[in-house]
């Protein structure tokens, strides 16, 4: 009945088994959750492509052959998809990291689809009296103003959900490395953020609460 | 990647490596003919029942050994000065069973009343059982077997929650559950470092050569344990021989139950701590240590989730002001929003491990209920298992580290 002196490993060879399985599950998972979420952005990215296409031809129908866009409704309803393209880069920016380029590409072209769809939505206001505000917001995605842009970007989705049909927020990361951003927040004499520009002409850069924001609307 | 997530990853790192090393061990053992005494070679086994002040179980746990299949046997309930009716309640079956012997002592705690039963007892094997356990009539027959091996110095059960019906209570009987799976793996590894003190068996020449139970100590059963491997004897685990223990029903019952666990074991590594390294083999260079790492992650992510919800408590009761607690968007499920979450859950690889982990636990239930036979309401346990257990686990454990940490005393109740 003596006992074990110095008790033996069983097998050490299984301690380098169970690393090299172990090792190779863990790897496996983020290769997994990598792939998920780069077809994600594949199939988002053809959707913005067909987003894009969409408003293009529809102003290429009212500039190339007249045909009237006070009869056209289809962009207004375009707003939804816009906004769910806009959180989904969001995401992807999480996702693979700020210097992306596969992201900031998408980013950019996002930018320019937005402002084709914002052209489109003005001339619709100014030709044929839609009722519809429009909100530019330009957002940081970095510190410090991060946390802040955040918030005002759930507030700006409560405003949103209040009256969808008579508003479209338009997202514009002043990070971004454009020209087309660079030119905006020129426009609109932008120089900090988080910044609203309601209706074109109401700049609002700290609205605390949403009537901050709903006063401005119509 | 924040801190925190560096520990997430590493402790689920550890916890596949570990998983798979168990794995492997387990379907090694498996392919080992275990060392068993036959039928003929059953030996006389004396089963040791502690009691104090447990007259509302007392004879229902009596009356449960006697149901044994086992041939040749004694049970002596030692009443450690109980106030209440113990005594007589045991007293009064002692005419029903002739194999029964109460006695009874002044109060001086478990530990000195199972030394007082092992000093009457005549079997060379001690079962001990607590006053509100019952067991399975082939349990003792199953597991004395084990001792055919001239190492092995103890036995431990398949130990399960009885008639669970708190949400608690069903949370630890899914603990359990799954926790049968790795105690054989630990037994195939001779590193089984915890045993329960509500039903083991013992050899009795180990008390004779290494000394009883530690009077004073309030994890005696842990105690033993330890000194069992640290002497450099075996331990085995008997997966097919259930015991039913009742679990703490409310939380305050099993916060206290749990701090003497955890505030013992601390205590008692800290006593046995010439077992970590490499002289124990697997028990010390990986068993012991992965446990503990494991209980420090748990510890560490749990107070980084609660100053977390703290403070996006804040961060949400500060945004609902400013949209006057009015939410349009609570409601509003579109497919947009099932997209981004099914995108954001499946392309995050916690989540992914998750779902594997639930699969390993899977497969650990039908190990047990294999074993021990069907349990009622185990999906729905296994539910409230995976929900609240990591989180209780944490908070018992941060309890413990303090009550320790601060050398305050801990009671048994």
């Amino acid at each position: 009945m003596e006992p074990t002196q110095n008790r033996p490993f069983q097998n050490k060879k299984r301690y380098l088994w169970a690393f090299i399985i172990g090792t190779a599950i863990f790897a496996l998972v983020f290769i997994i959750s990598n792939s998920i979420a780069f077809l994600e952005f594949q199939k988002v990215s053809n959707i913005q492509d067909s987003l894009a296409y969409k408003i293009f031809e529809d102003k290429i129908y009212a500039s190339f052959f007249n045909q009237s866009i006070c009869t056209d409704n289809s962009l207004q309803n375009l707003s939804q998809d816009l906004g769910f393209q806009g959180q989904i880069i969001d995401d992807m920016e999480k996702k693979f990291g700020k210097n992306d380029p596969q992201v900031l590409d998408r980013k950019k072209f996002y930018t320019l689809v937005e402002l084709e769809h914002l052209e489109f939505i003005q001339a619709q206001i100014k030709n044929c009296n839609l009722s519809m505000n429009t909100i530019l917001f330009f957002y940081s995605n970095k510190d410090p103003d991060l946390e802040r842009s955040t918030e005002i970007g759930r507030l700006l989705n409560e405003v949103y959900l209040k009256e969808p049909d008579k508003i479209t927020i338009y997202s514009f990361d002043i990070n971004l490395d454009s020209d087309l951003i660079r030119s905006l927040l020129q426009k609109y004499n932008v120089t900090q953020s988080p910044t609203l520009i309601i209706n074109g002409n109401a700049t609002v850069t700290e609205p605390i609460r949403i009537e901050n924001v709903q006063k401005y609307l119509f | 990647m924040e801190f925190i997530d560096y520990i997430i990853y590493a402790s689920i790192y550890l916890g596949l490596i570990a998983t798979v090393f168990y794995a492997l061990s387990y379907s090694v053992f498996k392919k080992r003919k275990e060392l068993l005494f036959s039928d003929e070679e059953l030996p006389f086994v004396s089963v040791l029942i502690p009691a104090w002040n447990e007259e509302d179980t007392i004879q229902k746990t009596i009356e449960s050994i006697m149901a044994s299949n086992y041939k040749d046997f004694e049970v002596l309930v030692i009443d450690d000065g109980s106030k209440d009716k113990t005594f007589q309640l045991a007293k009064a079956l002692e005419k029903k069973y002739p194999r029964l012997k109460v006695y009874h002592k002044e109060n001086g705690g478990k530990a000195s009343a199972l030394n007082f039963g092992i000093e009457k007892s005549k079997g060379d094997f001690i079962f001990t059982m607590d006053a509100d356990t019952y067991v399975h009539p082939e349990s003792v027959n199953r597991m004395v077997r084990y001792f055919k091996d001239s190492k092995v110095m103890c036995v431990s059960p398949a130990m399960l929650v009885y008639k669970p019906k708190t949400i608690l209570q069903r949370i630890q009987q899914a603990e359990y559950l799954l926790g049968l799976f790795l105690r054989k793996a630990f037994s195939a590894l001779d590193a089984i470092f915890v045993t329960p003190g509500a039903f083991s068996a013992y050899r009795k020449e180990f008390f004779k050569k290494h000394g009883g139970y530690e009077v004073g100590n309030i994890t005696e059963d842990l105690e033993l344990a330890l000194r069992i491997q640290y002497e450099g004897y075996r331990i085995e685990n008997c997966p097919n021989a259930p015991a039913w223990t009742i679990a703490p029903a409310k939380f305050k019952e099993s916060l206290l139950q749990r701090r003497r666990w955890y505030h013992g074991w601390l205590k008692n590594l800290w006593k046995y701590r010439k077992i970590f390294g490499k002289k124990y083999g697997d028990l010390g260079s990986f068993v012991i240590p992965t446990a503990g790492l494991n209980i420090v992650f748990s510890v560490v992510v749990l107070v980084y989730a609660l100053f977390k919800t703290i403070s996006s408590i804040n961060t949400e009761l500060a945004f609902l002001s400013t949209v006057n607690f009015s939410l349009s968007g609570a409601w509003n499920i579109n497919l947009y929003i099932l997209e981004r979450f099914a995108f954001l859950f499946f392309s995050n690889p916690v989540m992914i491990f998750i779902i594997i982990f639930i699969v390993i636990f899977t497969v650990y239930t039908r190990y047990a209920t294999r074993k021990t036979g069907k349990v009622p309401g185990l999906l729905f346990n296994m539910f409230l298992f995976f929900v609240f257990f990591s989180i209780i686990f944490g908070f018992w454990w941060i309890v413990s580290i303090i009550y320790t940490a601060f050398h305050k005393n801990v009671k048994w109740r």
